[in-house]
């Protein structure tokens, strides 16, 4: 299998003298097409800022980033937006929808941000597959938490991306309904041979996954990360 | 529909009271303007149009050095030839004193105004005899009407009373004559003869042994844009008489200079109104793209560029204005047309000349729409200053 995702040697810093922070220290690893990562560490410890810089949503300090094979580090604002468009797909936390839109709206938007208008029968299947053929002409902001990441899900998956990444996808769910988000993206992976990489305080929801990647004050280790350093989080 | 122009309708609108507040801005700023048209314009028109009703007509005909000698007939007839006049009248005048026994007491007033008039053709050239509210015009020898502040001033002189007047005759001689007061006249806006006498032109040549002298000839058109072209139709067929030919404005320039630039001043308040309505598009819009921080982001996330971004709220500068120009329009010609129907006038007295002047609403609704696009640049630029995390932000 070809690897999607490619880092090296990535480092973030932010801000200056004093207030210096090393977000990410020197990470690198690589993601294979159709893995489902999870990526773990106590609060602080950099996943944000990992997951920022995989989605080519700000520049890393030092390194590099490939997502299938292409260097994203020499594109222009332009290029790395249509980039984002094509090949990946984002589910938030929070507040992941338009909420002028209408849940068909939502999932439609990235083809339409790509210049593509048509797509609508892929939105509704991607819409029954997560659930929601019932809702799709609601206003975004009429449904519930849950529902509202049923429909980012579908819109992460609409434009067939390399990635999709999510940020605590669960962070703002009930514990049964985060259950149930969890096993409808488990479920699109395999089905779709979807590449995911989410973030995720919830390590127990998720049981089995193909690879876990913990960081921990910037560094990024292989596998779950041991028991006592959940204690902290 | 393209989905940059969707979302900015569907902002705006999902934003009923950002909306309202913008477009009414527009609508206030544009009804600012018009209303101070209808009202000063108006009045401006108003004051020409009484000037050339009551003294001087569409042209006004005087002689450079001296009065007017040809005979009133012949010029008359030399004017009423021409297709587009109306009518042309003589009038002559003087300054006179006036005396009135009234309940036993003699009152003088010195230096009133005399103008005589040909009651014939004066009804016909001019509307000053509409001003007469009680009694009549001019209509015998022997007769006079008052203007309202000169009845005043002799004590209350009324429709029926007597009035001695003296003039001075050319030799210097001193020419006294008793007149029946036969009405009296009060224009709204005083233009008219309220601070004159008016008598028949004929009496009064006698009185200033002037006979055939005519001071000056007010010529009334159907059509007032033609006064330039009989003017100089008129001088070009007299080259070797002193007339001095002009029309109202030319004549009444004095009087008029200092209302011109009122009027700019005014104008330019109302295009202040304007540029306040703009700045309460940039407040409101900032409003509206600060509620979006993160929607905003979550589009950038998903491959907006940030032209995208731009041309939302660019849009929504463009609905903004168009609402608003639509509305402030709408309004401000229902105002003129309030104004026209219930022949609204200044200070309750002067009825004020309402017209549509089609290229200043046009214009007017034009520059405000384009006010409210400029107005929305700066709010849409910061918009795309937005960075994509912001769609990551925990808090
Ligand atoms: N924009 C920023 N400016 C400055 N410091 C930042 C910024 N974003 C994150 N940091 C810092 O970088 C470090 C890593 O932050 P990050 O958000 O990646 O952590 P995280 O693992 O996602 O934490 P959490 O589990 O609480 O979401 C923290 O010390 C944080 O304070
Ligand atoms: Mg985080």
């Amino acid at each position: 299998m070809s690897s999607v995702l490619e880092i090296n040697n990535m480092s973030k810093i932010y801000g200056e003298a004093d207030n210096r922070v090393k977000a990410l220290d020197d990470v690198s690893f690589s993601i294979k097409q159709g893995e489902f990562v999870l990526i773990v560490g106590s609060s602080g410890s950099g996943k944000s800022t990992l997951l920022n810089m995989i989605g080519l949503l700000d520049h890393p300090t030092k390194g590099k980033i490939s997502i299938d094979g292409i260097d994203t580090t020499t594109l222009n604002d332009d290029k790395i937006s249509s980039f984002r468009n094509k090949k990946l797909g984002f589910i938030f936390q929070f507040s992941n929808l338009l909420t002028d839109l209408s849940v068909l709206e939502n999932v439609l938007l990235p083809l339409q941000i790509g210049g593509n208008n048509t797509g609508e029968k892929d939105a509704m299947d991607l819409l029954k597959a997560v659930g929601l053929e019932d809702q799709i002409y609601k206003r975004a902001n009429k449904i519930s938490g849950g529902q509202a990441q049923r429909v980012a899900i579908a819109r992460g998956l609409i434009n067939k991306p390399s990635i999709v990444l999510a940020d605590e996808p669960t962070g703002n769910l009930d514990s049964v309904t985060s259950a149930t988000i969890v096993q409808l993206m488990k479920s699109m992976a395999k089905k779709l041979n979807q590449t995911f990489i989410i973030v995720t305080h919830d390590r127990e929801h998720f049981g089995n996954v193909d690879r876990v990647i913990t960081i921990k004050d910037g560094k990024a280790f292989e596998g779950d990360m041991p028991s006592e350093m959940e204690i902290t989080v | 529909m393209d989905y940059r122009i969707k979302l900015a309708k569907r902002m705006l609108f999902n934003q009923k009271g950002s909306l309202f507040g913008a477009v009414l801005a527009v609508t206030i700023g544009i009804l600012v303007i018009h209303v101070n048209f209808v009202i000063f314009q108006g009045l401006f028109d108003a004051i020409v149009r009484d000037i050339s009703d009551y003294n001087t007509g569409d042209v006004i005909i005087t002689d450079e050095f001296d009065f007017i000698d040809k005979s009133d007939q012949s010029l008359i007839r030399w004017f009423e030839r021409i297709p587009v006049v109306q009518a042309a009248t003589p009038r002559l005048s003087t300054s006179s004193e006036m005396n009135m026994t009234k309940n036993g007491k003699l009152i003088e007033e010195t230096r009133i105004s005399l103008v005589g008039v040909d009651p014939f053709n004066d009804v016909r050239a001019s509307t000053v005899h509409e001003t007469v509210t009680e009694g009549s015009y001019v209509f015998s020898r022997n007769s006079i009407v008052l203007g309202s502040n000169i009845a005043r001033d002799l004590g209350g002189a009324q429709v029926g009373d007597s009035v001695k007047v003296l003039v001075v005759d050319r030799w210097g001689q001193d020419q006294i004559k008793r007149f029946t007061v036969t009405g009296i006249a009060n224009s709204p806006g005083g233009q008219g003869f309220d601070y004159s006498g008016v008598i028949h032109i004929d009496t009064l040549r006698d009185m200033m042994s002037r006979h055939g002298d005519t001071g000056s000839f007010m010529v009334k058109l159907y059509d007032h844009s033609k006064a330039l072209e009989v003017k100089e139709f008129f001088l070009r067929s007299f080259p070797n008489e002193d007339f001095i030919a002009e029309t109202t404005e030319e004549a009444s320039e004095a009087q008029l200079e200092g209302f011109r630039s009122g009027i700019a001043m005014i104008n330019m308040i109302g295009y202040f109104g304007m540029m306040a309505s703009a700045f309460a598009i940039v407040t409101i819009q900032m409003m509206l793209v600060n509620g979006k921080t993160r929607q905003i982001g979550v589009m950038r996330s998903i491959g907006a560029k940030r032209k995208d971004i731009l041309i939302i709220f660019i849009f929504q500068g463009m609905i903004i204005g168009a609402i608003g120009a639509g509305v402030g329009t709408a309004a401000g010609l229902g105002y003129t047309v309030y104004a026209k129907e219930t022949k609204m006038s200044f200070n309750g007295s002067l009825p004020l000349e309402v017209t549509y002047n089609w290229e200043k609403v046009i214009q007017t609704a034009l520059m405000s729409f384009i006010l409210a696009i400029i107005a929305s640049l700066y709010p849409s630029y910061r918009a795309t200053k937005l960075l994509p995390v912001e769609a990551m932000r925990s808090v």
